[in-house]
């Protein structure tokens, strides 16, 4: 090897060393809220059993996390439908399209999306507009009378 | 010293000579060019637009806190309290809006002329990034408000971004900064907007305008024999710059009509934010309350155009559109290889970019009537003057309302508009069709049966209603 070579070898090896040092770990970190653990359940209160009559469709507040710097966004609203005495449907307010705010509709029992023209029904099936799947539901369970979702039980964006 | 005014003259050249200024004016402001156009102004307009924001941006970034939970607090502040912060906020808003409009301009005029033959591939491809950060850019600047209008925005690109295969949800958490958005999501936004975008902006802005010292950028007799290759090109370009009518020196005489193109596009800007003021402030952000969030105005063509989307198309539209939009620009300098410059010889590139102008405006207009959106009222449809009900019309006329009709069928232009008019139905249905169709639509109908819900007393009595209605005139 002469001597060009082992300098040019050293300017190219040494810059990508420092390279690697610093910029995998940067990556690594600014790519670790990519890897949060997904399949965690967290249950939170809705209501008692007793605050939803049978067949009525209800706007609702649910605080979903405990974070102190983000608390105005933490409080989520929701529809619940208790269908019948045991069962209940619990739908996000994010539009299955691009997640627009829908509202519930008490004269033609459909959901409205502001945004696009999407439109569901009671069961959440999608009736006309771009959405290409219903609406996006909370698992929920009786707990002691009440009513508790799991809030991570949709897609984190909605 | 005997003389005063030498030493004076000597710091002045000394100055000049250590900076080294000398060779800047002389490459750049003292050098020979061919003689351009007016309307060549836009890049300069575009500088001067993204120097208006960073100076701005700056003032606002003093002010601005980037925590959900005050960031609308200080935007309130800065625009109704902070001396002459509605001016710098109005500033920013309309600089990013026309920023967006003269960008659109510049890509076109240079597709319309061919600016990107050789040897200018670098010069655009280095552009087309510009192109895309300052999109971003656009978009991300409305969600630091944090107005409703903000976190809705957020949401929609959330859901974009969910619809990629395998790694939608990682995707989410990874622009969400969490499981769901909050406090680290505004701080990405803010450092994205503020630090990465810009710095990259800045870097690629000068290398862009090197490669425009160094390539030059097309000319008129460019357009009249065109090259075949880089090199005749070259060689016609430095032919030119030292013509002496053909060619001129950049300073002042190719400068001052970009200057003046420049300086009426700030008037424009000046003049809105003194009309106007800055974006008027929605509610503050939160999934609460009912709220019809928008897009920004540079946005509403992609809006009406996802709400005439089928279903099944969304997420190859969502995903694919700036996908191919960007390979296809980016990869057009390598594609085209007709040696034509300038509009007259160019008719494929001329019809692509009319009807991309004409598509863009037409869903704008679309937008701004958004007749496909339904939505909840309690009012009661207007009748006309002359009309006459009986009692079981009247009654009807309420139940129009109350189960909602009104929200997707206007009466003479009044409500909504996602089902039919039906004061301008093409066939008048009868007394028992409506009942049916009221009861049962047909299946490809997007509306709900009311078959259980409606007494018969109450079909009857919307019956009523709807047959008078649909002589009602189509306009009232
Ligand atoms: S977000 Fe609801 S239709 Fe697009």
């Amino acid at each position: 090897m002469d001597r060009r070579k082992l300098l040019t070898l050293t300017v190219a090896g040494t810059g990508c060393a420092i390279a690697g040092a610093v910029g995998v770990p940067v990556l690594i970190n600014m790519m670790a809220p990519a890897f949060a653990e997904s399949d965690i359940e967290d249950w939170r209160p809705v209501g008692p059993l007793t605050d939803f009559p049978v067949g009525a469709m209800q706007n609702r507040e649910v605080v979903i996390s405990d974070q102190k710097e983000h608390h105005k966004l933490s409080r989520r609203s929701l529809y619940v439908w208790r269908r019948s005495d045991q069962e209940f449907v619990v739908y996000s307010r994010a539009c299955s399209d691009l997640g627009c705010p829908i509202v519930w509709d008490q004269g033609s029992e459909w959901f409205f999306c502001p945004c696009h023209g999407g439109i569901f029904d009671k069961n959440g099936e999608r009736r006309a507009g771009p959405p290409q799947r219903g609406l996006w539901k909370y698992s929920n369970r009786i707990q002691n009378g009440v009513l508790e979702i799991n809030v991570r039980s949709v897609p984190p964006m909605a | 010293m005997k003389n005063d005014e030498k030493p004076k003259e000597n710091a002045v050249h000394a100055a000049i000579d250590r900076l080294a200024l000398g060779p800047i004016w002389r490459k750049f402001f003292a050098r020979r060019v061919p003689k351009a156009r007016w309307y060549y102004g836009d890049g300069a307009t575009l500088l001067l637009l993204l120097g208006i924001l960073i100076i701005t941006g700056f003032a606002l970034g003093l002010m601005y806190s980037a925590s959900p939970d005050t960031a609308y607090a200080s935007v309130v502040n800065i625009t109704h309290h902070q001396l002459m912060g509605w001016f710098v906020r109005g500033m920013h808003y309309w600089s990013a809006g026309m920023m967006v409009i003269i960008v659109l301009y510049h890509l076109f005029r240079h597709i319309l002329l061919g600016g990107y033959l050789p040897p200018r591939e670098g010069t655009w491809v280095i552009g087309v990034l510009m192109f895309f950060l300052i999109i971003i850019n656009s978009y991300i600047g409305y969600t630091l408000r944090w107005d409703e209008r903000s976190v809705y925005a957020i949401r929609v690109a959330l859901n974009i971004f969910h619809r990629v295969p395998w790694i939608g949800d990682e995707l989410v958490y990874f622009v969400q900064g969490g499981w769901t958005q909050g406090s680290p999501t505004l701080s990405r936004l803010y450092a994205v907007h503020v630090i990465f975008v810009p710095i990259l902006l800045l870097g690629l802005a000068s290398y862009h305008l090197y490669l425009v010292v160094f390539h030059g950028v097309t000319t008129i007799p460019e357009r009249l024999n065109p090259p075949e290759t880089a090199e005749e090109q070259k060689e016609l370009y430095d032919r030119l710059k030292h013509h002496e009518d053909e060619g001129e020196t950049f300073f002042p005489y190719t400068m001052v009509e970009s200057q003046i193109f420049a300086f009426v596009i700030f008037c424009v800007v000046l003049g809105l934010t003194l009309a106007l003021g800055p974006r008027e402030l929605m509610p503050e952000a939160n999934f609460t309350e009912t709220s019809f969030p928008s897009e920004e105005w540079w946005f509403h063509w992609y809006s009406a155009w996802v709400a005439y989307l089928p279903p099944w198309l969304t997420t190859w539209f969502y995903l694919g559109f700036p996908l191919l939009l960007f390979l296809f620009l980016i990869l057009v300098p390598f594609v085209d290889h007709g040696a034509n410059r300038g509009l007259r010889r160019r008719p494929l590139a001329v019809g692509m970019i009319v009807i991309t102008v004409l598509g863009l405006l037409t869903l704008t207009g679309l937008r701004l009537e958004s007749e496909w959106t339904a939505w909840p009222t309690k009012e009661l449809v207007p009748l006309p003057v002359q009309a006459q009900l009986g009692p079981d019309a009247q009654r009807g006329h309420q139940l129009f309302t109350e189960y909602s009709c009104i929200s997707c069928h206007a009466l003479g232009g009044n409500g909504g508009d996602v089902g039919p008019d039906l004061t301008s139905l093409k066939v008048r249905l009868s007394a028992d069709e409506l009942r049916d169709f009221i009861r049962q639509p047909p299946k490809h109908v997007a509306m709900p049966a009311y078959g259980e819900r409606l007494s018969s007393e109450e079909l009857n009595a919307l019956v009523d209603f709807v047959l008078v209605a649909q002589t009602f005139p189509q306009k009232y």
